[in-house]
């Protein structure tokens, strides 16, 4: 089974390398046809055309584009993303320090999305045939109706401004040491050994992760509940009900297993969408990850900066989906024979 | 197909929804009209004004006024035609790109549809909100930029979902039939194929008006949406955050109005996938 897992993971990176090489070449294009020139940016404003002229040819602006893009790719492939524009540091670093700040947010909304959706689904299908089954469904369209950005406000508005429960800006209280580690605030700060710090770090993770875990609860909770009743015409189902199990035996120990499937493929596309929902959210909440580099990216036009996040978003979406799938490999025994 | 849409209509869930976008539809179409300010209008002697039930209220503005004393209500009313104008055009226009890749890649199959799949397969590698900031980037702001970001953005929901329908329909016998007729390609894809899926269609374009919505306030909440001149929920919702705690109502109304008509194009989707009998696969967004 290792083998078969081995090899699929092997075929997925062979088939990510070209879709990386598209991407990175769209993204350059889509980047080159804005109307700002990155040697005048990198300049102070005092520059004379001729200093920005020479700039332009010591950054390669004057080649053509296929050259400008080969030569970025040379140095990506070395670990060089360029420099940024606007924090003067390089992408490659700022991309890494942010990033995993970004990833324990989405883990943790991953974790409440995907317990939200267990619950809400096995409610769902349990509530079937009663009059509270439409009534449930009505209310699942209405909650898949509210994206993470505006749970995003909504819990930050209701706990934070009204009820003033939960603290709402940055990752940890500004009174607290930060450490930086391995960027990962909540094990960092068990490995300074500061309890306050993974406390107040965690009441901080609360309600952005809450936001986004709500908003993609309701696909995984609707996915389980059709899912749930593709199960129950199997043969099984009603050679259990004849075996004497309980409703509640056959739910839990046979149905969900086999149900469990095509809701697992489902919430790892949905952990894509997720992860770059993580943006707004971290908008809102001003998490310091890489949503908010991003924006600070894309409102100051800082190309090189852009391209690095973009890229790292794509990686982090083809990982995802590669890790289901091996998941999906895993769990599933009619799939190990070759 | 005709009695589907009769039957459609008769579903309680389509009318209410229906009823909701007709509502909506209504304060897009006539804001000019209903709107008692102009939306753009500052008036710097009455600012964060609360609404009518909140004391201190002005009668003249009915639901308040935001941090430069415009009229909210106005706001929300040309609101709604800025995010109705998105999610008709952009949606439809996702709908074309995506269904005639769709019927051409499911219908031909061979190397145009291995193409075309492959196109989908990079699109998709980017998250939506990613792609789509970007492509405002490059784009520049602007409501016929936010069309046309989504419009390339979108067109991979419709592209991935209908092939497999095409290639389902293409082996019906009728479709042989059809070619053995002497029909060409593009009268059988016409006449055959399109018909049968179009329950299907109707159905996710529906559901891509309400993520048109949703973009369009995401992408004007960033400030890189429709531009400061027109009004957006999303850039309402923006300006309000800045002033939560003095009028809390500037924020919730452009809320509730995104998630009113997200709900209403999401229910409709919801009552038209039920009564046109479309083989969605469920995937939520």
């Amino acid at each position: 089974m290792l083998a078969t897992v081995a090899k699929l993971i092997a075929r997925r990176l062979l088939a990510a390398i070209p879709i990386l090489l598209i991407v990175s070449a769209l993204l350059f294009c889509v980047l080159r046809l804005l109307p700002v020139d990155p040697a005048a940016m990198s300049l102070p404003p005092t520059a004379t055309i001729v200093q920005i002229e020479a700039k332009r040819q010591e950054m390669g602006l004057d080649k053509p584009l296929a050259q400008q893009y080969l030569i970025w790719l040379h140095d990506a492939l070395h670990g060089d993303f360029g420099r940024s524009i606007v924090f003067g540091r390089e992408a490659g670093s700022l991309v890494a320090s942010t990033l995993p700040a970004t990833i324990e947010l989405a883990a943790a909304a991953m974790i409440i999305a995907a317990g939200l959706g267990l619950g809400g689904g096995l409610l769902l299908f349990s509530l079937r045939d009663t009059w509270f089954e439409s009534v449930a469904d009505l209310g699942s369209i209405l909650l898949l109706s509210i994206p993470e950005f505006l749970w995003g406000l909504i819990l930050l508005f209701v706990f934070g401004v009204v009820l003033n429960a939960l603290p709402f800006t940055g990752e940890v209280s500004p009174n607290l040491p930060q450490p930086h580690i391995t960027g990962f605030i909540l094990i960092d700060a068990l490995l300074i050994g500061r309890l306050d710090v993974f406390w107040s770090a965690c009441q901080h993770l609360i309600l952005p992760a809450f936001a986004l875990g709500l908003a993609f609860s309701p696909a995984i909770m609707r996915v389980l509940r059709s899912s749930l009743f593709d199960v129950y015409h199997e043969d099984y189902i009603q050679q259990a009900r004849l075996r004497g199990l309980s409703e509640r035996q056959i739910l839990l120990r046979h149905a969900l297993k086999n149900a469990a499937l095509p809701t697992l493929t489902l919430a790892g596309v949905q952990f894509g969408i997720l992860f770059s929902g993580t943006l707004l959210v971290e908008l809102i909440y001003s998490y310091p990850g890489m949503g908010n580099l991003m924006i600070d990216a894309v409102r100051n036009a800082d190309l090189p900066l852009i391209q690095a996040i973009g890229l790292t978003y794509c990686i982090v979406v083809l990982s995802i989906n590669t890790i289901v799938d091996s998941l999906y490999l895993v769990l599933n025994p009619k799939l190990r024979v070759r | 197909m005709i009695g589907s849409v009769g039957n459609s209509l008769r579903s309680p869930r389509v009318l209410i929804a229906l009823g909701m976008v007709g509502a909506v539809a209504f304060c897009a179409i006539f804001c000019g009209v209903l709107a008692p300010h102009d939306p753009a209008d500052q008036n710097l002697l009455s600012i964060l004004t609360p609404p009518a039930w909140a004391s201190g209220s002005d009668p003249q503005y009915l639901l308040g006024t935001d941090s430069l004393g415009r009229d909210v209500l106005s706001r929300l009313l040309y609101g709604a035609r800025t995010a109705m104008i998105v999610a008709l055009i952009a949606s439809l226009g996702a709908m074309v790109i995506g269904s005639i890749l769709a019927h051409i890649a499911g219908y031909f199959g061979g190397i145009v549809d291995w193409l075309i799949g492959r196109l989908v397969d990079v699109w998709m590698s980017f998250p939506p909100v990613i792609l789509s900031l970007i492509l405002m980037v490059g784009l520049g702001i602007g409501l016929d930029r936010v069309i046309l970001a989504i419009v390339l953005v979108d067109w991979t929901r419709f592209c991935r979902v209908l092939r497999s329908e095409v290639l389902v329909v293409t082996r019906n016998d009728y479709v042989a039939a059809a070619r053995l007729l002497g029909f060409t390609h593009w009268q059988t894809i016409v006449r055959e194929v399109l018909p049968a899926t179009l329950p299907l269609l109707i159905t996710l374009l529906s559901l891509e008006m309400a993520i048109a919505v949703v973009v369009e306030a995401i992408l004007s909440f960033v400030g890189l949406g429709v531009g400061p001149d027109q009004a957006a929920w999303g850039q309402m919702i923006a300006d309000a955050r800045q002033n939560v705690y003095q009028s809390p109502w500037n924020l919730l109304l452009p809320i509730f109005a995104i998630f009113f008509t997200v709900a209403a194009f999401n229910l409709l989707g919801d009552g038209l996938r039920r009564t046109l009998d479309a083989r969605l696969a469920e995937t939520g967004h």
